[in-house]
């Protein structure tokens, strides 16, 4: 109600947020798991003194790097300017709770691009065990960034006991912590090989490329084992209301899970038959395929833990159109419009009902609903009438467990209804022409 | 009376630490941001410039500098990024309800940021790696990287001198809600944006005469020759910088200038203080690249150089919090320091940069084995 509303046409902003977040999340992963993955298989060149494997690390470094700093560097502030924009007062939110955990997190990045590009650009010109060295370094922060960062992330679903201390170390550490902490970790390690599938795939010489494609998909397989185990963790620690919906509360977020189940299991099953027990089949597009199915599988668990956060943006804190838990008797007494710093229309009054329903029907709601667009209410309220929408607007809890109660005056919520019912009428003179 | 109103509220959780001390780290964070940012977007207009030298006189000189320039823009692109990321952070926390706003009224131009940077960093990387596949093509390649870095420089301006103009939103806003807008309409936005891009071509003449310095021993008719070259494309942007400044000082509102001219000493001293150290520098500078043992005076002219960028950085921060006056009341902002963060963010910072360091020098410092 503080800020202006950026809407975004058609897929709405919490789709352009998952969109830059989960491109962003592939490859940031990658960064993490690939550092270990770069600095083990420099460690197996030289102790097996193979100097094809040495050739690769170094070919695949450049690839990590490339994609790693410019690409996952800039999605991350691309991540930054979505959320400040779509929405300014969760993230202000955030960074008032979490601005040191963040200028630690700035730190460990700063670190980390410094080492990824010493290690670049010193293969050979510095001797084995520094390069190494630096190797690890750019690792352990990089994962060190994660360690932060997963605090915030998680702090969102599972604010524990920061709800009512207020402490920055509840926050952080809070009841999904560990168990988010150990499946990102996990997803890491797991990317790290699928790259590593990719890059290998490109090698010209065959035998190094099925030596490679082996010793990648064992950086897979039994991670990804263990990935399962991990998720299970993680869904033991959540809250009760985010498990039911997983388990089909809501069944487009069961369903999604399903489909993030499905492709992992496909990637599992793809790279170790034609990565582990047959390497000679690992060509490039498979290699693609299963980066794909990666893309997808994290899409899927990110999308999920968004979706299980609703009714808020911040549980316990903030509701997902950034109304205060703390505001909300005030504004629902008060009126939405007039709580509204940028509202041109400032109450409801009997010449105003359908301008004033259309405001705060952005205000309140476009924040998951765009009209012709992401989850449209259009085909929603095709059954109901103006008076039937009224009740359900005040009501919204119970009618829709996983929508925001209403903070608006009961004039308010009639303007909405009347404002909505006006669709189904030009929805029904369409099909009748 | 502005109407306030549309000004929204300060986050209702108090800051996590002093004032001052996010300011003091917004500016120091943000100094560091725009050195490296000078480097990135003025070496790709000087390495383009040079490139078209080299091949109009056939000289190798150019050539041998346009190499070195190609493998610095890489990094210090990187670390315009990483040095970044922290004064944004800062100015969130401290001006939020100003900026994120104004954010909003630009959010298309604002998120464009990201798309033109990837593919002018990725050309930097174009430029540096296949410098000599590239060939004829490598001159465009690195100069439209340039411009577009410097386009982002212009939409940063637009945002951060919107952030401090309240008074327009509204009208903006319920013109057209999209985030669509600019803000060309302020008459500091052009001076402004231009002070801060010639002086990233003086910075990028800097770091050209200390690669030349670099360069004496193991080959003195190179090293002296980019001594003279890089002083001069630190003179010429400095002499046009001196007048574009004041025009960025006469473009301001009435009150706002004065400030600079008395009418608060502290802003009026860091100009004056400013002034001085840049012609310091300048004279130092004329003398330098001239003598025989040049080190000395540029080392020295440097550091004058440097004291002027932070007296320039503390003006600008003097001038927002001028404009800001009339919407904030800092003494009314709650804090709520969280000490115990704040020392572990100190020391793994101080940790942070020896390990940089120790890196740099072991990789750099004396090299082990010969590069190819």
């Amino acid at each position: 109600m503080n800020y202006p509303i950026w809407e975004v046409p058609v897929i709405g902003g919490g789709w352009l947020i998952g969109i830059v977040a989960v491109i962003h999340v592939f490859v940031s992963h990658f960064a993490v798991g690939g550092g270990l993955f770069l600095v083990l298989t420099e460690r197996k060149a030289y102790s097996t003194n193979d100097i094809n494997i040495l050739n690769y690390v170094k070919k695949h470094s450049k690839f990590f790097l490339l994609l790693t700093i410019v690409f996952g560097a800039l999605t991350g502030v691309a991540i930054w300017f979505t959320i400040g924009l779509v929405n300014p007062q969760a993230t202000s939110a955030l960074i008032h709770i979490f601005l040191w955990g963040w200028a630690i997190e700035w730190v460990f990045f700063f670190i980390e691009i410094a080492a990824v590009m010493i290690y670049f650009y010193t293969w050979d010109k510095i001797d084995r065990k520094t390069h190494m060295i630096v190797g690890w370094i750019y690792f352990v922060f990089a994962w060190m960034s994660m360690v932060v960062i997963n605090g915030i992330l998680s702090f969102m679903l599972t604010p524990g006991a920061w709800t009512q201390t207020r402490d920055f170390w509840d926050g952080l550490i809070n009841p999904t912590y560990f168990s988010s902490l150990a499946f990102r970790t996990l997803t890491a390690i797991v990317l790290a090989g699928i790259y590593a599938l990719f890059t290998a795939s490109l090698l010209k010489d065959k035998k190094v490329k099925q030596t490679i494609v082996k010793y990648s998909s064992k950086w897979v397989l039994p991670f990804m084992l263990l990935l399962p185990l991990a998720g299970l963790w993680y869904y033991m620690t959540l809250p009760e209301i985010p498990r039911e919906i997983i388990l089909g509360g809501i069944t487009f977020v069961s369903n999604t899970a399903i489909v993030g189940l499905m492709a992992g299991a496909l990637i599992f099953f793809t790279v170790l038959i034609m990565g582990f027990l047959k390497p000679n089949l690992y060509n490039t597009p498979v290699a693609v395929f299963v980066l794909l199915l990666g893309l997808a599988s994290m899409f899927a668990g990110e999308r999920v833990r968004e979706s299980v956060r609703k009714p808020f943006v911040l549980v316990d804190y903030m509701y997902s159109n950034g109304v205060l838990i703390s505001e909300f008797d005030k504004i629902k007494e008060q009126g939405l419009l007039k709580n509204s710093k940028w509202s041109l229309i400032t109450e409801v009054n009997d010449q105003n009902q359908l301008e004033a329903g259309k405001e705060a029907f952005k205000l309140y709601c476009s924040s998951c609903h765009i009209i012709n667009g992401y989850n449209d209410v259009q085909p929603l309220i095709t059954e109901y009438d103006e008076e039937m929408l009224t009740m359900i607007i005040n009501e919204l809890e119970n009618y829709q467990g996983y929508m925001p109660k209403f903070a608006g005056t009961e004039a308010e919520a009639a303007a909405i209804a009347k404002w909505l019912a006006e669709f189904n009428k030009e929805n029904k003179k369409g099909e009748i022409k | 009376m502005i109407d306030q109103t549309m000004i929204p509220d300060i986050d209702p959780i108090a800051l996590p630490a002093p004032i001052w001390l996010l300011k003091f780290l917004l500016l120091f964070t943000f100094t560091l941001h725009i050195l490296a940012m000078n480097v990135a977007v003025g070496g790709g207009f000087v390495a383009a410039v040079t490139e078209y030298f080299g091949r109009k006189k056939k000289s190798q000189n150019h050539f041998d500098l346009s190499r070195a320039i190609a493998k610095m823009l890489p990094p210090f692109t990187a670390f315009t990024i990483t040095l970044g990321v922290a004064p944004l952070l800062f100015l969130q926390v401290l001006y939020g309800q100003f900026f994120y706003t104004s954010t909003i009224l630009m959010a298309w131009p604002w998120l464009s940021v990201i798309v033109i940077f990837i593919l002018a960093y990725y050309g930097y990387y174009i430029f540096s790696f296949r410098w000599e596949k590239l060939n004829g093509k490598r001159l465009w390649v690195v100069l439209i990287s340039a411009i577009m870095l410097a386009t982002i420089g212009l939409i940063y301006v637009n945002n951060i001198v919107l952030m401090l103009t309240p008074d327009k939103w509204k009208a903006m806003y319920f013109n057209d809600p999209h985030g669509t807008h600019m803000n060309f309409t302020d008459p500091t936005i052009i001076p402004r944006y231009l002070h801060y891009m010639i002086s990233a071509l003086a910075v990028a003449g800097i770091v050209v005469m200390m690669w030349g310095m670099k360069k004496l021993k193991a080959n003195e008719q190179l090293g002296k020759w980019a001594i003279r070259y890089g002083a001069w494309w630190f003179l010429i942007p400095t002499f046009i910088n001196i007048a574009v400044g004041l025009w960025w000082l006469i473009a301001l509102p009435r009150d706002f200038m004065m400030m600079f001219m008395g009418g608060n000493q502290f802003a009026t001293s860091y100009l004056l203080v400013g002034l001085a150290s840049i012609f310091i520098c300048i004279i130092l500078m004329f003398v330098g690249m001239n003598a025989a043992k040049p080190i000395g005076k540029i080392m020295a002219a440097k550091l004058f150089f440097l004291i002027t960028i932070v007296t320039m950085i503390l003006m600008r921060h003097e001038l927002r919090e001028e404009y800001l006056k009339p919407y904030i009341n800092w003494d009314a902002v709650r804090t709520e320091p969280q000490w115990d963060v704040i020392i572990i963010f100190a020391l793994l910072l101080v940790g942070g940069l020896i390990t940089v360091i120790w890196m740099l020098k072991k990789s750099f410092g004396k090299p082990v084995i010969e590069s190819k």
